[in-house]
């Protein structure tokens, strides 16, 4: 005990002493804090819209008329022809247009299948991904007010959208968005009412989602980074040959490196989580306990994976290598910044290994649902026992490597 | 019973050999000198000794036990000091000391004054408070042996402690080494100062992994005829 106490008094002056490593824990995530949440921001505020009307009908006019009401929409008028559109979306001018062809209102009447051609920039796939979905919700929108004028016509209408990105329509390449046309029977629209409400982010608030990715990065990068440098920096100094002439046990060792960065990465948490109420307003919706509790577990997977790395690695810049290529592969997967949902079903499975995507998980759930245990359940036994494989691992290969 | 009792010891690196069947005895209180050329397998054979390494085949007895089975009690018993200087260059002279005192296990009480004494001794109570890293050289090996004998082991490795150090500190610190002997302490110490090598009460001079010579300094010269154990090494290597 009294070894392991001298050790973390060690450890601790020694962080303490070294303005680099200092600077790293405290200017580093106050920076990423600052200014990261303000610059990685998807809201869609404005979209530019224009419209090629090959009907002229009343319709039509009306369905046009029907963006104006939106203050999401800017309308960039109405255009003569695609190359037009093409050019304007070419110099960024627009993000959307929408083409209504020929007879539109009449294939209406005659209950024939019809459609407009919804083409979206896609060089901001956010963009036009969101603006797609809206354009959709008004046209259904104006569709089944118009199916309940006309009752009991019985009518269909369909809409197709593409997105096309400016530089693939040069070379024909079209890019079909995923956007389901679905018919709308007249016998219950007016029954059916669209409307979309996002659970748990309402006002669609990107800071809500960004500033806690943030807070994981934070205890990933103090967890890992910071412990996969220090132990091959004994190595490289050669303080460690000293250390293993002792009669001090492995484990001791390592225990009295792990806890004192897994103190300084617990106290860097609480103070995310106090910029992250005071600043961004984002207030831990669950218990807190829980949160500190799965943070800590989180914690001791990574410190054993910084140390695990820094064990099998000879110096300083080889483990820096691995934990940036573990760090990248971390984040991209676990779905800090990026929807999962997405993915394909081979990136899913190597989620599995990746212990970032079951805390960012348990962040969300935790912070913004406000969830409770139960639902946190499995991503908290997944990462004990990760912890337990990581830190056994770690105490494994520090032995063989001092042999 | 000896010291220390090497009896065949042997380390490969894959094909390479890097100690070959080597055996001695050690007497309890002798400083015992391992001579030989960078690279003669002197370090690798400190290492073995000291626990740091397991020997490919053959053994030795350190302080009365096994290296293949009891380093634990062996760590407990040597001190050691290696050719690269490794006490924490960001913590105070003080903190060292107390630092490896601590896992030697020297009670809270007793650690205090002992450190007190030995930096007496080393002339550098004022520097206890200071950072490792801005101390001189010359003072931070004689801190570091002060530090590996902190804890009184009975046997001190020493691998080429003096290398870069100027012949003032090289000769306070061949003091300290007197002064240990002279309480019982067991030294075995490498080098490749020749002048040095005079000071020990044996010394044994290695080659490409083997040791080639042993016996004093006197029996050595007598033998290759020669005045000095730089001519002995000399001659040696022309042979």
């Amino acid at each position: 005990m009294r070894t392991i106490l001298i050790l973390i008094k060690k450890e601790f002056l020694q962080v303490f002493r070294n303005p680099l490593l200092l600077s790293i824990l405290v200017v580093a995530p106050l920076v990423e804090f600052m200014i990261f949440p303000f610059c990685a921001d998807y809201e869609i505020k404005v979209l530019n819209i224009a419209f090629i009307d090959n009907d002229r009908s009343q319709i039509s006019k009306d369905i046009i008329h029907s963006f104006n009401s939106s203050e999401i929409f800017v309308s960039k008028g109405l255009l003569d022809n695609k190359e037009e559109a093409d050019e304007m979306m070419k110099h960024d001018q627009i993000d959307l247009l929408i083409e209504i062809p020929i007879n539109f209102e009449n294939n209406l009447y005659n209950n024939e299948n019809t459609q407009i051609a919804v083409t979206a920039n896609a060089i901001n796939s956010v963009k036009a991904g969101i603006g797609t979905g809206y354009v959709q919700e008004i046209i259904g929108g104006y569709m089944q007010d118009f199916a309940a004028m006309h009752t009991p016509a019985n009518m269909q209408a369909a809409i197709s959208s593409a997105n096309e990105t400016a530089a693939q329509q040069k070379q024909g390449q079209r890019q079909a968005a995923a956007v389901p046309s679905a018919p709308i029977r007249t016998t219950n629209a007016a029954k059916v009412n669209i409307s979309n409400i996002y659970w748990y982010n309402e006002q669609m608030n990107y800071k809500n989602l960004i500033v806690p990715g943030i807070l994981v990065i934070l205890v990933t990068l103090i967890g890992c980074y910071v412990t996969a440098l220090n132990l091959v920096r004994e190595k490289e100094i050669g303080t460690i040959e000293q250390v293993n002439v002792t009669p001090i046990r492995k484990w001791q060792f390592l225990l009295g490196k792990m806890i004192p960065f897994w103190l300084l990465g617990m106290a860097e948490f609480g103070a995310g989580l106090i910029i992250m109420k005071f600043i961004f307003g984002i207030s831990v919706q669950g218990s807190l306990p829980l949160l500190l509790g799965i943070t800590a577990i989180y914690l001791f997977v990574m410190l054993g994976l910084g140390f695990f790395i820094s064990s099998v690695s000879e110096n300083q810049l080889q483990s820096m290598f691995i934990v940036l290529f573990l760090f990248i592969v971390f984040v991209l997967l676990s779905g800090v910044f990026t929807p999962t949902e997405g993915m394909p079903g081979w990136a899913h499975k190597i989620n599995y290994l990746n212990p970032m995507s079951f805390y960012i998980e348990v962040i969300k759930k935790i912070i913004l649902k406000g969830s409770a245990f139960e639902s946190v359940m499995t991503e908290t036994i997944v990462l004990s026992v990760m912890a337990v494989i990581i830190n056994t691992g770690a105490v494994v290969s520090y032995r063989e490597a001092s042999k | 019973m000896f010291s220390i009792e090497a009896n065949q010891l042997t380390k490969q690196f894959g094909t390479f050999t890097a100690v070959d069947h080597i055996s001695f005895q050690v007497n309890e209180g002798e400083i015992f000198g391992f001579l030989g050329a960078n690279g003669a397998g002197k370090t690798t054979a400190i290492k073995m000794m000291s626990g740091l390494l397991l020997p490919t085949s053959g053994t030795a007895m350190i302080a009365g036990f096994d290296i293949r089975t009891q380093s634990k009690l062996i760590k407990r018993n040597i001190g050691y000091m290696s050719q690269k200087f490794s006490l924490y260059g960001d913590l105070t002279v003080f903190e060292n000391m107390q630092l490896f005192g601590t896992i030697y296990k020297i009670p809270r009480k007793e650690l205090k004054d002992r450190i007190m004494n030995s930096l007496r001794e080393l002339d550098m109570e004022k520097q206890a408070d200071t950072l490792v890293d801005s101390i001189p050289l010359g003072w931070k090996q004689k801190l570091a042996f002060a530090t590996a004998i902190l804890h009184r082991p009975k046997i001190v490795f020493l691998d080429e402690p003096t290398s870069g150090v100027d012949p003032i500190v090289r000769r306070e610190f061949w003091k300290l080494i007197y002064l240990a002997a002279s309480k019982g302490v067991t030294i075995l110490v490498t080098t490749h100062y020749m002048d040095e090598a005079e000071y020990c009460n044996r010394i044994s001079i290695m080659s490409e992994g083997q040791i080639k010579l042993i016996g004093t300094p006197d029996e050595l010269k007598k033998k290759m005829e020669v005045n000095t154990i730089n001519d002995v090494f000399v001659k040696f290597v022309k042979r």
